[in-house]
């Protein structure tokens, strides 16, 4: 698979630990945030989208979702591109310090 | 009156002698307690002019009205004017030791002067034995810990300095309750200084509580909201304080080679997900908490606790190291020594970078994985070249001639955030009154983690504001002795419930943070009068001029002066940082 079709997505925290996965990879040439959560559901076989989103689908207070490094929240959230070469980093709330 | 048991006692080292100390009636409803009283009291006691290593100077040990009643009432909070950056100075610690001391009939202990050979102090029912410790100097912290438990009473809580304490390192720390620790800025130098190896306390006197019914339910619901909460319930319970690592790392501002680059290749090897599936043993809780983020943990050779996420960046990634067990065991050897992890990897990191600009003659090289437990062994003893870094990178920086290769703020070192990664918390560091410190106000809160506001990291607009909010919000905490973990599942209506709820009183929301607010500006205001102002606020120029080269912090540089400005403007100080005559006055200070 070409760098270019392919979107890289990444799990951090409990996300990961539920995934049993450090990462996948989707062929995908372009996509927008909410659809591709639910790429990644079928791609794992998991039901994973309650550590990230409310009903509503919208983002827990705590979900960071990146598109290479940059927060969606400064995007358009959930309507936010990624595309064939990005890399896109799900994060479950955390906390620390 | 209730919560506070309206007992503080004095002791000093010198002379032996004892008395309890008269608290004016309308200071515990002024600054609460914790680091709010032990800052009050410190002020009416010492001066500016005090020498933090003298033997008048005070070490405050204070506890708040709601140490061993609630959830998370098991800190206590040590305060003096610290060694290594001559502010004002509290440094809080988990554990029990703060709901032992008040169940040892204590609200606070105000230690002066300085023992003629080493002494430790035994606490029960209201009374202070001056005990000789002259078998137990030497001894690191945990041997301490059993030894004087040993000599007391099984179920004695004891705060310790080990070797680094004794020889008087300027980042020493106090150790309590095995691992946990009053960390920051040399509080275990100070203890010492007073020859004063230990203190146990032990009891079983009962905290009175106003409204008993009242606060069954609260922490029955607080319970339910703290599990329920995916921070408190899930991510610290499971994966403790270093899942940070990759959280930061994706964000390009998770510090490499002293400040100098902002993406760790390595980041997954140490992370709290990675110690959860190689060194965890179980997770650990201080006394009545819920959420459990300690770890207990476990190498091929040792096993101890941690490293939490600041000590695996400190001795990690600010040095180039990637070996978990390494880092792992550096960290165990710093609490058995007494040392602040945060100020021994700052240290060290501006070593590595002297060793490798060619002025520093230490054999000293980033990723030196190897080394690390004989340089910490060799700070705490003072030996050698460690005698050089028992001193802190400031004042490292400046004997070699290059005063900005040390990452600290009025001489403490920065912690596990790049500041040009975000604006918000690099204002909060200029303007501790403690120096580099991330708890004064934990601006990655809304500026990373989206809690409870999610601000752009990038924007200066607002930081301002936000960062006086949660410096005074975060000196009431201190007040209380409460975690701060728990601002991440309730608000300070919550804080203001539980607060009447054990005295009784009738506290507000806004009363609560109008303290926080007179507390903040008392340390300020004994801070310039030790001739600190807004020169000291400030970053090392590494944040301001040089732009970070990589990663999605890519070309940022920290834009200070228009923050600052507006900083001083909303504290009500004037353009050097001192608080105006109206601001002192509408504070009652």
């Amino acid at each position: 698979m070409n760098v270019a079709e392919r979107i890289v997505v990444r799990f951090y925290s409990i996300l990961r630990l539920r995934l049993k996965t450090e990462r996948v990879e989707l062929a995908v040439a372009e996509t927008t945030i909410k659809e591709l959560l639910h790429l990644v559901e079928q791609k794992t076989g998991q039901k994973f989208l309650a550590e990230l989103l409310d009903d509503a689908g919208e983002m827990l207070m705590g979900t960071i979702i990146l598109v290479n490094g940059k927060n969606i929240r400064l995007l358009k959230k959930m309507a936010t591109k990624a595309r064939g070469g990005d890399t896109v980093d799900l994060i479950s709330p955390v906390g620390g310090g | 009156m209730s919560g506070w048991l309206g007992k503080i006692a004095k002791v000093d080292l010198s002379s032996g002698q004892q008395e309890i100390v008269p608290i004016p009636a309308d200071w515990q409803r002024r600054y609460l307690g914790g680091r709010g009283l032990g800052v009050k009291l410190y002020t009416t006691l010492c001066s500016p002019a005090t020498d933090p290593l003298a033997a008048d100077n005070a070490l405050i040990f204070m506890t708040g009205p709601l140490n061993g009643t609630v959830m998370t009432s098991g800190r206590y909070q040590v305060i003096s004017r610290s060694p290594l950056t001559l502010t004002i100075c509290d440094s809080s610690s988990g554990g029990s030791f703060g709901a032992v001391l008040k169940q040892a009939g204590l609200d606070g202990l105000i230690i002066q002067g300085r023992a003629k050979s080493p002494v430790f102090l035994a606490i029960h029912e209201g009374k202070i034995e001056i005990r000789d410790a002259g078998h137990l100097w030497g001894l690191n912290t945990q041997q301490t810990q059993r030894a004087v438990i040993g000599e007391t009473d099984r179920k004695a809580s004891v705060a310790c300095i080990g070797p680094a304490g004794e020889n008087q390192v300027l980042f020493a720390s106090i150790l309590n309750d095995k691992d946990r620790a009053a960390g920051r800025g040399g509080m275990g130098a100070v203890m010492g200084s007073k020859n004063l190896k230990a203190l146990a306390v032990y009891g079983n006197r009962e905290v009175p509580v106003a409204n008993p019914e009242a606060m069954k339910n609260l922490t029955a619901r607080l319970d339910r909201i703290v599990d329920k909460n995916p921070v408190t319930g899930k991510s610290l319970p499971v994966l403790g304080t270093s899942v940070l690592v990759n959280v930061m790392n994706a964000h390009g501002m998770f510090p490499v080679h002293n400040f100098r680059r902002g993406v760790f290749n390595d980041a997954e090897g140490i992370s709290g997900e990675k110690i959860a599936e190689s060194l965890l043993q179980r997770q650990s809780a201080c006394y009545k908490c819920p959420i459990a983020c300690g770890r207990s943990t476990k190498t091929n050779n040792k096993q101890g606790e941690g490293p939490e996420y600041e000590s695996v960046w400190a001795l990690g990634a600010n040095l180039g190291i990637s070996d978990l067990a390494a880092i792992t065991e550096a960290n165990y050897a710093c609490n058995e020594l007494g040392l602040d992890t945060i100020t021994m990897g700052g240290t060290l990191g501006c070593a590595m970078e002297l060793a490798a600009e060619g002025v520093f003659p230490g054999d000293f090289h980033w990723g030196d994985a190897g080394s690390l437990s004989s340089w910490i062994e060799d700070t705490a003893w003072q030996r050698g070249i460690g005698a050089e870094l028992a001193q802190g990178s400031r004042r490292l920086a400046e004997k070699y001639g290059r005063p900005e290769a040390a990452m600290q703020v009025k001489g403490l070192e920065i912690p596990a955030y790049d500041p040009r990664g975000a604006q918000g918390m690099a204002l909060a560091f200029a303007t501790s009154n403690r120096g580099g410190c991330h708890m004064r106000a934990y601006l990655i809160g809304p500026e990373i983690l989206g809690h409870p506001v999610f601000l752009d990291r990038f924007s200066t607009a607002g930081k301002a504001e936000i960062v006086a909010l949660f410096q005074d919000i975060s000196a009431l905490v201190d007040s209380l002795t409460l975690c701060r973990f728990l601002q991440l599942a309730v608000g300070i209506s919550t804080f203001t419930e539980m607060l009447n709820g054990v005295t009784g009183l009738d506290f507000s929301d806004e009363e609560l943070l109008r303290v926080g607010r007179r507390i903040y500006t008392l340390e300020r205001s004994f801070n310039v009068q030790a001739g600190f102002n807004r020169r000291d606020d400030s970053l090392p120029p590494r944040f301001l001029q040089e732009k970070l080269p990589e990663g999605p912090s890519r070309n940022r540089v920290v834009q200070l002066d228009e923050m600052l400005d507006r900083y001083y403007a909303i504290r009500g100080w004037d353009g050097n940082g001192v608080p105006l005559p109206q601001t002192i006055e509408t504070l009652g200070l």
